[in-house]
């Protein structure tokens, strides 16, 4: 398996660890990963502008597609983004055309057949449960761990295509290959509350409370994640407070200890 | 030009430089970029810096200052490691430029001390010299080459006094070439030198020195054009080798003017007449007088600027900086930026710009922006169109940290653009989420109600869900966005709390009233979740339609925010 690795901005600027355990577990899994000279997934601005938005996706799509590499990001809001121009780009053909000139003034086109993908899925399906079992030498036994799913991985599912909408269990399943537990939590396909951050910090903390207060209540020892916005949000959110925090860990790292990885090469202490 | 003249223009210009100088690194601590630069005062950022300067000086941080020199300063690696025909474009400019300077410009103080042997028309000085000009040249035309083929909406930033100051440089480098030409070909300069040594400038006395001069040194004599008379050359050499061999080379190792001066001979008389060598040799030196006063006002200031910026980071201790020194790197960062607009061709969000047409977007312009709004606080305080695309530059960037990581001279763009955007947000520029917070949603739609045709965006090719009413005329009603949505459920009683929720948004758009819902806590605070899109029963992009508004509120109500604002 080959793709091109979409790392968007925040993963590098915040959060190296993400990436070098991505690298790491996606190595010694027998994925191989390329880098090609991504720009912003377009997220940022689609509220701005839908078309300055579209361009910007579709500029990553067509770098991959004059590499004939299909796209891994471990970034769900940079997933849904891309998955997101492809549906504009699919029902306005006029779109279509304005996208494809701005694309052409630099010497690139449109492809038709680039499919964009998440960690998760790609690991779950992709390299499948049973050869992840099987990789798995150190198992994280009796580890509670709560998976948070991050909403634009999930939804809206006709787009992103991620899993079941309601009933989920991509993200348990792979907890459960590591060999540690995943425990039942109501709120663990709720919002994290990062994207209104900015906008209204006091109602994204009660969002975020909400969701590490499940978490722990349902006896998690560990809240895993796959998407920065998120793990930064929960980590961030948690810092500086009265209680002890409830830990974080992005799955790629949880998967990495138990395949025996050196925490070093996972970006943790 | 008289001596006394000469060293009196040179002492006035080199004053005036190093005051210009004195003004420019005065701005390092006086200038305040970013809300926490606002309450250090310049006497905390003075001894910030001079303690940071002498407590790594005297300390283990010491090696890491040499070798900062050394490879920063000196070998340029960050510059290498980008692009390797700037690099050396760049070596070019700065080893050419440094040895034109000390063994040309102050050969007086310099060379001859070095070589008392020195003689600028003998070799190697006199191949050297052409040497160095010719590097110097072709390092800016690497540079200026490897800097061309950018598209039109990503320009490269200028700043006042660049231009003059690259005409300058121009200027001083032909004057120069052209100088040496002349003095090569004329007739008028061999005989003040036969005056000098031989006494004579008579025509038929000096024949044979004349025809050697002719035939190989290159003096355009309108009556010795043709092959030599073999008996004058020998009787000339002799006179040659007594009287001027000791300090001349043949010019012929002068491998820019002497060509130059071939092209010179037919009307070097003419030149001649007109007292050429004179005009060129002025301009040549107040040229170099001129850009001497004028460095510190331009782009080359960064040949100060930068050595002391990259020394700097070289000095850091691991820690973060105090708020004190972080204001002055601030400061500093704005005259070492070099323009060259690298971090331009990395930023991630340069196709965005290109597609806005907003330049603004890009780093390089954004240093500019940030340190104009810090020197002129009152220049943005209209809203307007020119704000609000100073003000996109801030807030579209994801601070994805690649301009910081390729900036050639280590700039920490990062912690500017952080700074910059506390300052626009305080200029009454914030992000669009925060200044729609300005009014209620029904304050937004009076406004709007006051100018027919601000709702035109409705019909916009960029809001294509929200323009027809196919897209939520299924709305039924039924409340499931709402009973789904979480920032409904923590939306809170307080002031600020969320004022519709989402099936009351689309009963609105139901009903053709998408002006109340555009300036709405709702619309702004909607989360993105897609809960509602997804549990929609009638399949209704709700969540999509919610950025849409957003899209269109940004364009319409930005423009009501412009034309209601106080004269």
């Amino acid at each position: 398996m080959k793709y091109a690795l979409f790392l968007g901005c925040k993963i590098p600027a915040a959060l190296p660890a993400y990436e070098m355990s991505t690298r790491a577990v996606l190595g010694r899994l027998g994925v191989t990963l390329v880098d090609l000279p991504f720009n912003c997934c377009g997220n940022p601005v689609r509220s701005v502008d839908r078309e300055a938005f579209v361009v910007a996706a579709a500029r990553n799509l067509a770098l991959a597609g004059r590499a004939g590499l299909d796209v891994l990001t471990p970034c769900k809001c940079c997933f849904g983004s891309l998955r997101h121009a492809q549906r504009f780009l699919d029902e306005d053909p006029a779109l279509r055309q304005r996208v494809q000139a701005f694309l052409a003034r630099e010497g690139l086109s449109l492809p038709t057949t680039v499919v964009v993908e998440h960690l998760l899925p790609v690991l779950a399906r992709g390299v499948g449960l049973d050869a992840i079992t099987a990789a798995v030498t150190a198992p994280r036994t009796g580890l509670r761990v709560a998976a948070h799913y991050g909403c634009h991985a999930l939804r809206p599912s006709d787009v992103t295509r991620f899993d079941h909408p309601l009933a989920p269990t991509l993200f348990e399943d792979l907890v459960r290959a590591t060999g540690a537990t995943a425990v039942e939590w109501p709120r663990r396909l709720d919002c994290c509350g990062d994207p209104i951050h900015d906008a209204n910090a006091p109602l994204a903390d009660r969002l975020t409370q909400a969701k590490v207060d499940d978490a722990r209540e349902s006896g998690a020892e560990v809240l895993a994640t796959a998407c920065p916005y998120c793990h930064l949000r929960f980590t961030e959110s948690q810092a500086g407070g009265a209680r002890a925090p409830l830990a974080t860990m992005l799955y790629p790292q949880l998967l990495g200890l138990a395949m025996g990885l050196a925490p070093r090469t996972l970006g943790l202490p | 030009m008289s001596a006394t003249f000469l060293r009196m223009a040179l002492l006035v210009s080199l004053g005036l430089c190093a005051l210009g100088i004195l003004w420019r690194v005065s701005t390092w601590f006086r200038v305040r970029i970013g809300p926490d630069a606002r309450t250090i005062p310049l006497h905390r950022r003075l001894s910030a810096a001079v303690g940071g300067a002498f407590a790594a000086l005297f300390s283990r941080r010491t090696p890491g200052i040499l070798k900062a020199f050394v490879l920063d300063v000196l070998l340029q690696r960050r510059l290498f490691a980008d692009s390797k025909v700037r690099w050396l474009g760049h070596l070019f400019i700065l080893a050419g430029f440094l040895l034109l300077l000390v063994m040309h410009g102050l050969a007086k103080l310099v060379t001859l001390k070095v070589f008392p042997a020195y003689q600028a028309t003998l070799d190697p000085f006199l191949f050297l010299r052409n040497l160095f000009g010719a590097v110097t040249v072709l390092g800016v035309m690497m540079v200026m080459g490897a800097r061309r083929h950018r598209p039109a909406s990503s320009p490269i930033v200028r700043r006042p006094g660049d231009r003059i100051f690259t005409a300058l440089l121009a200027l001083v480098l032909v004057s120069g070439f052209l100088l040496e030409a002349q003095k090569v070909a004329s007739p008028r300069a061999f005989y003040r030198m036969t005056k000098e040594y031989l006494d004579t400038t008579d025509p038929e006395e000096t024949l044979p020195l004349r025809t050697v001069w002719a035939a190989e040194y290159g003096v355009a004599f309108p009556d010795l054009q043709g092959t030599p008379d073999p008996d004058k050359l020998a009787e000339g050499r002799e006179l040659h080798n007594d009287a001027c061999a000791s300090c001349h080379t043949r010019p012929t190792s002068a491998f820019v003017s002497y060509p130059i001066s071939r092209a010179m001979a037919p009307v070097v008389e003419t030149l001649d007449e007109a007292d050429a060598e004179r005009w060129l040799n002025y301009l040549h030196v107040f040229a170099c007088f001129l850009g001497l006063i004028l460095l510190p006002f331009t782009r080359f200031f960064h040949a100060l600027a930068d050595p002391v910026s990259l020394l700097a980071n070289g000095a850091a201790s691991t820690g973060p900086l105090s708020p004190a020194a972080r204001a002055t790197r601030r400061a500093l960062a704005t005259d070492a930026c070099v323009g060259c607009s690298l971090c331009d061709d990395r930023c991630s969000v340069a196709p965005i710009a290109r597609h806005l047409g907003n330049p603004a977007l890009l780093p390089s312009h954004k240093l500019l922006a940030t340190r104009d709004l810090a020197l002129h606080p009152h220049s943005l305080d209209r809203v307007d169109a020119h704000a609000r695309r100073v003000a996109e530059g801030a807030w579209l960037c994801t601070t994805c940290g690649r301009c910081t990581e390729r900036c050639p001279v280590g700039l920490d763009l990062a912690d500017m653009w952080d700074a910059g955007k506390g300052d626009l947000a305080h200029a009454g520029h914030p992000a669009p989420a925060q200044w729609v917070q300005e009014r209620t949603a029904l304050e937004w739609a009076d406004s709007l109600g006051a100018s027919p045709g601000a709702l035109d965006v409705l019909r916009d090719a960029a809001s294509p869900l929200s323009a027809h009413r196919e897209t939520y005329s299924a709305c039924v009603q039924c409340q499931t966005c709402t009973n789904v949505c979480p920032v409904v459920a923590h939306g809170g009683e307080e002031p600020g709390a969320i004022d519709l929720t989402p099936q009351k948004v689309m009963n609105l758009l139901r009903l053709g009233m998408v002006d109340l819902a555009l300036g709405s806590r709702m619309v702004w605070n909607c989360a993105t979740c897609y809960q509602c899109q997804e549990h929609c029963p009638e399949g209704i992009r709700v969540t999509d339609v919610m950025l849409e508004l957003r899209g269109m509120a940004y364009r319409s109500l930005g423009q009501s925010r412009e034309r209601r604002q106080p004269e």
